[in-house]
């Protein structure tokens, strides 16, 4: 056990775990983040996708010790009040099932549309290449991550 | 204040209501039934029976709720039922069931209220009741305006609700159901990462539990070295799960972190014996065809069609939380039955029912996996042992080699054909497994009515014969339909191509005029535009009436690419309640469809399943999806069900379309199975 210090949606927390702790158990076991969602633990399927830096990563696969120079942003983070323009569109047209996945699946497409803001569908699906939605929202997905990206180009 | 209570219970599978009284209480408020309530500031609760597995339930509930007392969704706060079958009804998802079955009681209570509330404001204003109307949260008159709710409660509450006629909004005045506006009811909270699924429900100060399984189908612990364990900083007890009503058994580390739990078991040294070491799929598929009888009822054109295992694999994996005290237990669970799971719980450790609760979580997907009770009864198995409440997490691999699997199936498809073409005699003998989590489902005619639901006029024989299952086998989203249907549809297109039949002809033709599948066909045909192929795609097509609705489906392929270029689905599904959730059910379907139909297959090799993760069980993803279009085909039958509905007849659809003519033998497609 060690102490480590992690920036994580703006703010330090110091935390004391091993330093092969994956950051997701960090996030979720001891800061109470629990919209990062465990899915397969080996980087995968994409349902804790977080952004460090401002890039999607996956946070099963990253240890504590190696993330106390991140900025770490989780879905808790992405906007103050829920209306990021991902999450908007994923409202706007109902995208959501079962939703275990759609935390990931939002924050890998905020992360695309951060670098690229008017995607062509082959970068869309790259980008979420990685993302599983067992209950088969995709379609839904795409237009939403189009609808987004309008929105962001409407409000600029 | 004086209330009045009654309670509305949905008995069985048919929407009969029994209106139970109910003494009285001191709590205050209009409460009609045990499903809505009005508190004295007016605010409107629902209480949503069945779990949330991703199907949409608590959405139909609040739009029914909201419609009914003329407010809109977001008035009504929904509260998720504990498991308690006496108030609440059946609680079990199956069978593509929930809505059919609270679409009556649910509506009957907010309607109940929504009278009563109207009947309180006329006998104020001393006006007829038929001249006053509830309104966004009011009732209305035309010349004495209008009363919140709020003011009535009271008033209404103190009514007689056996005096008071219960009418229900008639479609044609529905703002809200079948209505094209408004998304899922938790979408916000989904999006934001704030809704609770089972996984996120661990009781305070409470431990993690993870349990060290069979390496091979069937072993058990003969020997557990647990020292280096132990010496793990975190980790609180090592103990092996092995009685009866402990789950699937195994060796469990209980430790203060879910890291430190999973350290710890990597830390076990066990030794493993018994069980099936050498158990293989492709023998156990070997086996199953060996069991065809020698001939078949009949002579003519015949294809034999190889089905997979097949495992849930929820996004969710297998978890539930308990703390078993002194004076009873709590559950929390991501659970397709908490009703049930509670009622077992309370036989099981003989104790009163009254003393367990079981607490419906969110749930991150099921399709049919979590109406079984195992990681329930890990997770109470380890807080009976440590004390302590203790959340058992499974791995995704944990999840992917212990699941109650898809059977496999051996299916031989025999027809006679006439002079036109048209087959005119058929016989479907099927070989396959039982669902070991159901006895009941070792019943060949259980079986048979699960999976046969041949809709054309041709005459014949459907014969099952049960084989033991050599591992766990459950309920699967469509249960043996889709594995029936994937031959019989198949099948039929290969007659048709043989016999140089249009496929959506041919079925016309088989399908009795005016029927459901048949409105259901035309429809999708016509929005497909069956009658114009593109050059380089092939199609295929579907159909399936069960759950009380109707649904063709087309699918468009480029067979030499192997790629789903477009899903066409027609439904029928009686009433709409969510026309987007509607859509939602299909598209997934066809998404487990296409899956299952591409690659997905779980496969057994040296005792073991092979498949860890969704990096070796291949669900489809984003880029190999096409955009799913569905019709929904207006119609005058009772509310049906959908859940389930759309998967068999897209898997067989898509397989047909990618054959492009030549004949389908097994699922996956083109690719060998077990």
């Amino acid at each position: 056990m060690a102490r480590y210090s992690l920036r994580v949606n703006g703010e330090r927390h110091e935390v004391d775990v091993e330093g092969d702790t994956p950051l997701l158990w960090v996030l979720r076991d001891e800061l109470g983040l629990t919209g990062a969602k465990y899915g397969c633990g080996v980087g995968l399927c994409g349902a804790c996708t977080s952004h460090v830096d401002g890039a999607a990563a996956r946070p099963c696969v990253t240890t504590t010790a190696d993330s106390t120079r991140a900025r770490i942003t989780t879905i808790e983070g992405l906007s103050r009040d829920g209306n990021h323009p991902v999450q908007r569109a994923w409202r706007e047209l109902d995208v959501a099932q079962c939703g275990y996945c759609q935390p990931g699946q939002v924050m890998a497409a905020a992360a695309l549309l951060a670098r690229d803001p008017d995607p062509s569908d082959e970068s869309i699906e790259e980008a979420l290449r990685d993302n599983v939605c067992r209950c088969g929202t995709y379609p839904r997905i795409r237009a939403a991550v189009r609808r987004a990206s309008r929105i962001m180009r409407d409000e600029r | 204040m004086i209330s009045r209570r009654t309670l509305l219970r949905a008995t069985g599978a048919g929407a009969l209501l029994v209106a139970v009284p109910v003494p009285a209480s001191a709590a205050g408020g209009l409460v009609p039934n045990v499903f809505v309530r009005l508190d004295d500031a007016g605010r409107i609760t629902a209480t949503v029976p069945r779990p949330d597995t991703g199907q949409g339930v608590r959405t139909v509930v609040a739009l029914m709720v909201a419609e009914e007392l003329a407010v809109e969704t977001g008035d009504v706060t929904l509260e998720q039922a504990p498991g308690d079958t006496e108030r609440f009804g059946p609680q079990t998802i199956s069978n593509s069931s929930s809505v059919r079955q609270l679409a009556t009681p649910i509506r009957t209570a907010a309607a109940t209220a929504r009278c009563l509330l109207v009947t309180a404001a006329a006998q104020r204003w001393g006006v007829p009741v038929a001249e006053c109307a509830a309104k966004d949260g009011a009732v209305c008159h035309p010349r004495r305006g209008r009363l919140p709710y709020r003011v009535l409660v009271g008033a209404a509450a103190a009514l007689d609700p056996a005096t008071v006629p219960v009418e229900l909004t008639p479609p044609e005045k529905w703002r809200l159901l079948g209505k094209t506006r408004g998304g899922r009811v938790d979408a916000r909270d989904i999006v934001t990462g704030r809704t609770r699924y089972g996984i996120d429900s661990r009781p305070d100060g409470g431990l993690v539990a993870v349990v060290a399984r069979p390496p091979w189908l069937g072993a058990v612990a003969q020997a557990v070295d647990d020292t280096a364990a132990r010496a793990l900083p975190g980790v609180v007890d090592v103990f092996p799960l092995t009685a009866p009503g402990e789950g699937q058994g195994g060796v469990a580390v209980a430790a203060r972190s879910t890291h430190q739990a999973l350290r710890g078991r990597d830390a076990l040294r066990i030794t493993w014996t018994g069980g099936t070491p050498a158990a293989d799929s492709r023998a156990w598929l070997a086996d199953l065809e060996a069991a065809l009888p020698t001939r078949s009822p009949i002579d003519g054109v015949q294809r034999v069609y190889r089905m997979p295992l097949l495992a849930h694999a929820p996004m969710e994996p297998m978890n539930a939380s308990a703390h078993v005290r002194p004076d009873g237990v709590t559950v929390w669970a991501p659970t397709q039955d908490p009703g049930g799971l509670r009622t077992m719980l309370a036989r099981q450790l003989g104790v009163p029912v009254a003393s367990v609760r079981v607490e419906a979580t969110a749930s991150g997907g099921a399709f049919g996996r979590r109406v079984e009770p195992d990681p329930v009864l890990e997770a109470v198995a380890c807080s009976r042992r440590t004390g302590m409440p203790v959340s058992v997490l499974w791995t995704r691999a944990d999840d992917m080699r212990n699941d109650s699997y898809r059977p496999m199936s051996v299916h031989r498809l025999t027809a006679e054909i006439g002079a036109d073409g048209v087959p005119v005699r058929r016989t479907h003998e099927v070989v396959t497994w039982p669902l070991t989590v159901l006895p009941l489902f070792a019943n060949p005619a259980l079986i048979k009515a699960s999976g046969d639901h041949f809709p054309y006029t041709v005459p014949g024989e459907v014969s099952v014969i049960v084989r033991p299952a050599p591992l766990r086998t459950g309920f699967w989203r469509s249960v043996y339909s889709g594995q029936f249907l994937y031959a019989e549809e198949n099948f039929l297109s290969e007659l048709a191509a043989r016999s140089g039949l249009d496929q959506v002809a041919l079925r016309r033709a088989l399908l009795p005029a005016g029927s459901r599948l048949h409105r259901v066909l035309d429809a999708v045909a016509e929005k497909a535009r069956w009658s114009r192929q593109e050059p380089g795609t092939s199609r295929g097509v579907a159909c399936l009436e069960e759950y009380g609705s109707a649904i063709a489906v087309i699918a468009v392929a480029d067979p030499r690419s192997r790629e789903v270029l477009r899903v066409h689905a027609a439904v029928d599904v009686g009433v709409a309640l969510h026309p987007s959730g509607v859509r939602a059910q299909v598209e997934g379907c066809v998404v487990d469809a296409l899956s299952t139909v591409l690659g997905a297959q779980i496969t057994v090799r040296e005792g073991r399943v092979a498949e860890s993760s969704f990096g070796d069980y291949r669900w489809a993803r984003i880029g190999q999806t096409p955009d799913v279009d569905v019709t929904i085909v207006p119609s005058n039958a009772p509310l049906g069900g959908l859940g389930e509905l759309a998967y068999p007849p897209a898997a067989a659809a898509i397989a047909a379309a990618l054959a492009g003519g030549t004949p389908v033998t097994g699922m996956p497609f083109g690719t060998d199975v077990g």
